[in-house]
């Protein structure tokens, strides 16, 4: 199946849905479930496809925009997947299928969501950055009747476009100093560039991703998009968006400069153990329940980066597997603090007491979802780290794995504050109590996802998935290779 | 000849940064991002030059055409900055609604 499928369905969504709103009304609900599961599947579809680059319009690589799926996009189209479709179940519940311009966003979120993942061409990268950010900066500033959401909008506007002029800036010094864009014949000629330059393309791509990520220079944006955004939509933030920026990251890094300069992969290292340290002091520092989780998340961002920072097939499949973990886990617990919130019409952690009683699977889930980002032996979240600890170790990255252990107290710490809230007792009732089925089942879902991926190292083919993705990708040679076949 | 066009453009986005990092107004913020978009575009436009070269249309009128390729990326990001910073003034417009003042300091929720 041609993957440019992945990109197109969702594309085709969102620029039908406003027909639909002109010409048929009344279809407006059903096309966008339709439409949600035909995007899904097609992703899933082209993941599942098996490895290939495919040139658009039969042109040469030099010339023509090339697709390439290979295990580290596979991986990350399957989280887009699964993201997604969990945050559009959750918006159809929550918003109804009034506000159409939000899906129509929603999608173009999707297939750029999809194009970043798929495209092998450094230009084409940078425009489907800029469709994804737009509508990005949209849907969090969605409904326009909150001001909080249109201020955060407006500064995740402002920071992601600085972003993306860095990341322009250094593709285009990167197309000066050799003349080509395709990213697979870049890896092969720009570690001929003079050393200055090198530098330079990398320092700008870097310091974009960087502020596109929520790494902590550029992390001002990250919990005011979060904690202003509707509650699918701060999942879907802290699910998938920041995770699509860390992807470009880990491609970019190790496909052109992996052999050329090992220089980036320390500042990777130093970069991501100030944000998981900022991120774990600053989370434990919020009253407000959803500025916490967005700083928690800010914390993740970090202990990815680490992950990428050790430079080697151990460290890229312990980043895409704690990607995977973190979205399974902070979508869920975005989603419960959605719901609870929402009971005590207040985010302030001491407002919640006593919710235990009232949503007990809630809570519960809760505490699951928060114990696997801690980092609790048996679940998903401490696999990740112990994958991420040996890679550091064996990279003798001692200070970072350090704070990644540290940081794991810290979060047991913030969380269990959280948790104590739910179960001591209330003064008063909460004072509404509407039901949330698609959120409960959603919520149910990601937290046998998080079971999945708990065993994930005992499953044979899942553990040969993820370290194929390491070592693919840290050489770069295979990648390389299909491209210019 | 193209060290001069290089240095503008970088200067160019250097300026635009600084606007961005410095001023308290929100327009000046985006009158920055428009800046920096600026400087980047020149230096993608002027990548192209050939020295001597002509403008690269068929029928060729003869001599080294210059790099058209680059100019495809400069309107294509011309449109996406377009995009940016009409996005940027409608938020400003709804801010300004909100708060009847485009100063940073006196807009409550842009803390921290």
């Amino acid at each position: 199946m041609n993957p440019v499928l992945a990109i197109v369905a969702p594309f085709l969504a969102a620029f039908t849905i406003p027909l639909f709103f002109v010409f048929r009304k009344r279809w407006i609900g059903s096309s966008i479930v339709l439409f949600g599961i035909l995007s899904a599947l097609l992703s899933l579809f082209v993941a599942a496809g098996g490895e290939r680059a495919v040139v658009m319009g039969g042109w040469n690589p030099e010339v023509g925009i090339t697709l390439v799926v290979d295990s580290l996009s596979t991986a990350f189209l399957i989280l887009a997947a699964l993201g997604f479709s969990a945050s559009l179940s959750a918006a159809t519940e929550a918003f109804g299928y009034g506000p159409w311009r939000f899906y129509v966003l929603f999608f173009l979120s999707w297939a750029a969501t999809n194009g970043i993942i798929l495209t092998g061409d450094l230009f084409n990268l940078f425009v489907f950055f800029e469709i994804f950010s737009v509508a990005a900066y949209l849907v969090v500033a969605y409904p326009p009747r909150s001001w909080q959401a249109i201020e955060a909008g407006f500064k995740y506007l402002i920071f992601g476009t600085v972003g993306a002029l860095f990341l322009l800036i250094g593709i285009a010094y990167a197309f000066m100093a050799t003349g080509q864009l395709n990213m697979a014949i870049l890896a092969r000629v720009l570690p001929r560039a003079p050393e200055t330059t090198l530098s330079v393309v990398i320092g700008c791509l870097v310091v974009g991703l960087f502020i596109k990520s929520g790494t902590v220079p550029g992390h001002f944006w990250l919990p005011d998009a979060h904690s202003s955004a509707q509650t699918p939509v701060s999942a879907l933030l802290s699910g998938v968006f920041v995770k699509v920026s860390l992807y470009a990251l880990i491609r970019l890094t190790f496909l052109l400069f992996g052999n050329a300069d090992g220089r980036v992969f320390f500042v990777l290292l130093l970069f991501g153990t100030v944000t998981l340290c900022l991120g774990h002091l600053m989370a434990f520092q919020q009253e407000d329940i959803k500025r916490l989780l967005a700083y928690s998340t800010v914390a993740q961002v970090g202990t990815i980066v680490i992950a990428i920072g050790c430079a080697s097939a151990g460290g890229i499949a312990a980043a895409v597997y704690h990607a995977f973990n973190h979205m399974a886990a902070k979508m869920g617990l975005f989603l419960v603090a959605g719901v609870l919130a929402e009971d005590r019409a207040s985010r302030d952690i001491a407002q919640m007491r006593g919710l235990f009683r009232h949503r007990p699977l809630f809570v519960l889930a809760f505490c699951l979802f928060a114990a696997s980002i801690a980092g609790i032996p048996p679940l998903n979240g401490f696999m990740s780290k112990w994958f991420l600890l040996v890679a550091a170790a064996e990279r003798g990255a001692l200070i970072p794995a350090a704070a990644v252990v540290a940081g794991t107290v810290l979060s047991a710490a913030y969380y269990l504050r959280a948790i104590t809230a739910f179960f001591s007792p209330a003064e008063t009732e909460p004072p509404h109590l509407r039901p949330h089925p698609v959120t409960g089942a959603i919520v149910m879902l990601l937290a046998l996802l998080g079971l999945v991926l708990a065993l994930a190292p005992y499953i044979d083919p899942l553990r040969e998935g993820l370290l194929a993705v390491g070592s693919d990708t840290s050489s770069g040679a295979r990648y390389i290779g299909r491209v210019l076949q | 000849m193209l060290p001069i066009s290089y240095g503008t453009a970088i200067i160019v986005f250097c300026i635009g940064l600084y606007t961005i990092l410095s001023k308290r107004n929100l327009f000046k913020t985006v009158i920055g991002l428009s800046l920096m978009e600026g400087g980047v575009l020149m230096l993608i436009t002027s990548s192209g030059y050939v020295p001597g070269g002509v403008p690269a249309l068929l029928p060729f009128a003869g001599g080294e055409p210059v790099n058209p390729l680059p100019h495809s990326f400069t309107l294509t990001a011309i449109v996406i900055g377009a995009a940016d910073v009409a996005l940027a003034l409608a938020f400003i417009i709804k801010i300004h609604r909100r708060y009847g003042t485009v100063d940073i300091d006196k807009i409550r929720g842009l803390r921290g």
